[in-house]
């Protein structure tokens, strides 16, 4: 399962040889991770360049998200709204620094490049992000954090107004491509004018190292659920939530329940009957409940309902984890294979939760796990492929049919993910397969735990109806 | 004594005075004297001065941040070496650098809740004397062959076979890092200096000031009678702080390579230095010392011992703590009539002023309508600060509340506020009154 590349780029010794010899080996940038839980300060003392490309709407909020995040602040360019990160910075001893003219000082290794793209009119806009980030995109360090900010194309009047919006998309991506091989990522996020507000926690969460693996992805950020009035927890986000995750007793599921356990939750896990053992123990460690079930029976949605009515008597999030693959190609492909793939990743899903929502409270959050596949499609996964694609439409579908109650609907769709299931992949496929993306490693199922706490928390109310890959910039899919 | 009174206690403690060993540099006169010896010194020093009968004594409570690895009760160390009587009880303090003034606190307490009388409170610290410690592996390998009596020559030759050199037998040096941030904090300072605008001028001009300060008090004896002469190993006769520049300029402190970081802001001018010294206080119940005929200097009407974010800036706790204990007293900065504030750093101290002339801060930290108030550098420390005189941490609150209790007994003036912030992001606000 380990990754000999990965390794062999960790010892410093070894990576200075073959880069002296320059050998053809790859060489992929070891990720930071955040270790433990969400901190107050995600990015405490380290320095951010901010830039403003065109007025500076969203200058309150930015300001305001990064001194809480505890940034070092650097505006570039003429024309910034310095006055309004002065102003709140100054309680806090945060107050922003010009960065002279002459672009970023030789010193300065910024963390983040954040560019604020919102009062773009014009295709020609565009050459203000350009002039910024071709500035200071050769000083950015290793793990950085580039984000982009725009409004989204579809709620923009001036088709001018809409390719610049869309440029910025393949002018963001492209940077993830370059800065991926220092391990850092290049993220576009399209912000509703009215949901302005909820930028914070996005911000939080992309310019922390909880988003290592994402990367070149459009984030929207709308105002389609409502939220509650007061402002989100960014500590322990979860605290005092019921969570249900599927799938549970190993990889991603076992590693998102232990992160939904960290962050507040008090967690369901499930899994089959024969994983009783694993499952119990998880459950003891997390202080959670074991829910021992084979989501594919008939009376799966009762006995998941039950169990949530009687000792909880609700539910906060459901993290629809469970999934399996059954790959032949279509001409060798029996009923059997197609029934299992269909039935566990999506038919299930949909039959839990056409109990299960009445069930979730106001503020809940549903998240499925779709796939790569579904996006793109693979050779001999056509089962999978379809039950993952359908996952896609069946979150767009119900995203809008709850967001009155205040319950968001999202999906993520990773990529090369190193678990049991990709570990046996044949070695050479595995070994292609986990350099085609910016990053040129395969992810960690912590990276799609992160990412499941991090759509289940209060902050999150901006996503509903998205796929959100975790794949670390892949190669494949649009 | 007979704790008759316990909890239900409604008299006031009184400061009756204090004194001070000399502040000395490290490894100088000081360094064959551990803390202990340093505060057994002093306590002598303290009783000779106040002459009272030694069974009057409750207790001592003392604080200390070095502390002996085999006798980390030094308060009760301290107690027996000083001659007290041994039935006299004895509790050691340890709060980083506000150690010395958590020790007079809780003495305070014990007077004001009943449980004592007259207690001596104070603090030390022996910089010279950090312990070099065997790392823990090597305890571990060790301690089940040495303490098992079944052990026999060839399970030690095991033992020694089993021993790697660097990781179980290489002493590890004390350290001087934060055990949460990893930090220096000297370092903490330089990023408290930078995003608080802190140039290395003001920085040091405030050194400059705490020198001048301090020089100008030892010359004119203002400062001559908190300090006792001690008596070293060697049999010399230490009777003046060694620290303190008379002759130091602005020229000079420039001339000083930044200390914490390449380009910084901090130098050793503008840095408290390592030091060994010692300071105790003598307090009572107001009816004790009317009793034993002795004049009070002050009193304490408030304190608030709090702490702040140490990842954030660890050292900007005096800026809640002083607001707090004004709020406790019922008085703002216009009824204090003197301000001495700890500098471990001058950047520090530079940070916490500016924060408590802003408006910004009061209103979204401290929840107030208007800043503290404006406080200028020149009006603070008015007998110099810790850049000057040293900074013993355990012993530094102690020194603080000899120095303003004098003061507000020799000047007529009515109140003196202190503050001191510390490792882990610590900090206290305290304010003493003049005696009634």
């Amino acid at each position: 399962m380990s990754d000999f590349f990965l390794n062999l780029s960790g010892n410093p010794a070894a990576k200075k040889l073959i880069t002296k010899l320059g050998l053809p080996v790859p060489m992929p940038p070891i990720l930071k991770r955040a270790k433990g839980p969400w901190e107050d300060r995600p990015v405490n003392d380290l320095p951010v360049i901010v830039c403003h490309g065109k007025g500076g709407a969203l200058a309150s909020v930015m300001a305001g998200t990064l001194i809480s995040a505890g940034a070092e602040i650097w505006l570039a360019g003429e024309n910034q709204p310095a006055e309004v990160y002065a102003g709140l910075g100054e309680a806090w001893s945060r107050k922003p620094i010009a960065l002279p003219e002459s672009g970023c000082p030789e010193s300065l290794r910024p963390h983040g490049l954040v560019f604020d793209a919102t009062g773009f009119e014009t295709a020609d806009d565009m050459k203000i992000a350009y002039r910024f980030f071709h500035s200071c995109i050769r000083q950015l360090r290793s793990c950085g954090r580039i984000i982009v900010i725009t409004r989204p194309p579809s709620a923009i009047s001036s088709a001018g107004e809409a390719a610049a919006a869309r440029g910025l998309q393949g002018f963001t991506r492209s940077m993830g491509r370059e800065v991926g091989k220092k391990g850092s990522t290049a993220n576009l996020i399209t912000v509703d004018a009215d949901a302005d507000e909820r930028l914070e926690a996005v911000l939080r969460f992309f310019l922390s190292t909880r988003s290592a693996y994402i990367s070149g992805q459009p984030i929207h950020v709308s105002s389609a659920v409502p939220s509650p009035s007061a402002k989100p927890l960014f500590t322990k986000p979860l605290e005092g939530k019921i969570a249900l995750v599927t799938g549970a007793a190993r990889g991603i599921g076992a590693e998102t329940a232990a992160a939904m356990a960290r962050e507040g939750a008090k967690v369901i896990v499930m899994d089959l009957p024969k994983d009783e053992e694993a499952l119990k123990q998880l459950a003891a460690r997390l202080g959670g409940v074991p829910l021992m079930c084979d989501i594919t029976a008939p009376d799966a949605p009762d006995a998941v309902c039950n169990l949530v009515a009687e000792k909880f008597g609700g539910l906060d999030i459901a993290i629809h984890n469970a999934g399996i693959t059954r790959d032949k190609t279509l001409g060798k492909m029996d009923d059997k294979l197609w029934d299992q793939a269909l039935g566990v990743n999506l038919l299930s899903v949909i039959r839990v939760n056409e109990k299960l929502i009445g069930q979730i409270r106001e503020g809940g959050r549903i998240v499925c796990l779709s796939s790569i596949a579904g996006i793109a499609g693979n050779f001999g996964q056509t089962n999978y492929s379809a039950s993952k694609a359908g996952i896609i439409g069946y979150v767009q579908a119900l995203s809008k049919e709850l967001a009155p109650k205040g319950i968001t609907v999202n999906a993520m769709a990773p990529g090369f993910i190193e678990t049991r299931l990709t570990a046996a992949i044949p070695l050479m496929t595995r070994e292609v397969a986990r350099r085609l993306c910016n990053l040129s490693q395969g992810g960690l199922p912590s990276d799609v735990a992160e990412t499941a706490v991090y759509l289940s928390s209060p902050g999150a109310v901006g996503h509903t109806g998205q796929i959100l890959r975790v794949c670390g910039g892949s190669f494949v899919g649009a | 004594m007979d704790n008759a009174t316990n909890g239900r206690g409604n008299s006031r403690a009184v400061i009756i005075g204090g004194v001070r060993t000399p502040f000395l540099r490290a490894f100088g006169d000081f360094m064959l004297m551990d803390t202990i010896a340093l505060g057994a010194a002093n306590v002598q020093k303290l009783l000779e001065k106040f002459p009272i009968d030694k069974k009057e004594i409750n207790g001592v409570v003392w604080g200390g941040v070095i502390l002996p690895g085999q006798s980390a009760n030094i308060g009760r160390e301290i107690t027996l070496d000083s001659g007290l009587p041994r039935e006299v009880e004895a509790t050691t303090v340890t709060r980083a650098c506000t150690s010395g003034m958590k020790a007079i606190a809780m003495a305070v307490e014990a007077i004001e809740r009943g449980d004592a009388d007259v207690m001596i409170a104070g603090g030390s610290d022996s910089t010279s004397n950090a312990e070099v410690k065997m790392p823990q592996s090597f305890v571990h390998k060790t301690a089940p062959v040495t303490m098992s009596s079944k052990s026999g020559p060839m399970d030690y030759l095991k033992l020694a076979a089993r021993m790697k050199i660097r990781k179980d037998l290489m002493p590890q040096r004390p350290s001087v890092r934060e055990r949460s941030t990893k930090e220096l904090m000297g370092e903490s300072a330089e990023k408290m200096a930078g995003r608080n605008g802190i140039t290395r001028e003001a920085q040091d001009a405030l050194a400059l000031q705490s020198h001048q300060r301090a020089a100008e008090s030892i010359r004119n004896g203002r400062l001559a009678q908190e300090v006792c002469s001690v008596v070293n190993t060697k049999g010399k006769v230490v009777s003046a702080d060694n620290l303190v520049r008379a002759d130091t300029s602005l020229e000079k402190l420039a001339k000083l390579k930044p200390a914490f970081k390449k380009g910084g802001t901090l130098t050793a001018g503008n840095s408290s230095p390592l030091t060994d010294g010692s300071a105790a206080v003598l307090l009572m119940s107001r009816e004790k010392a009317k009793a034993l005929g002795l004049a009070p200097l002050a009193e304490f009407r408030s304190w608030s011992f709090d702490a702040v974010d140490p990842w954030d800036q660890m050292l900007m706790g005096p800026a809640f703590s002083i607001p707090r204990a004004l709020k406790k007293a019922g008085m703002t900065l216009k009824d204090i009539g003197v301000i001495d504030i700890h500098e471990a750093f001058a950047a520090q101290v530079l940070s916490i002023l500016k924060m408590l002339g802003n408006d910004k801060f009061a209103q979204e930290r401290l929840g107030l309508s208007k800043a503290v108030g404006e406080i200028l550098p020149e009006q603070i420390n008015i007998h110099g600060g810790s850049i000057a005189l040293g900074h013993p941490f355990g012993a530094t609150g102690a020194r603080m509340v000899i120095t303003m209790a004098n003061e507000l007994k020799l000047s007529g003036k009515e109140s003196a506020v202190m503050a001191i912030c510390g490792a882990g992001g610590v900090s206290v606000g305290a304010i003493i009154v003049a005696a009634s």
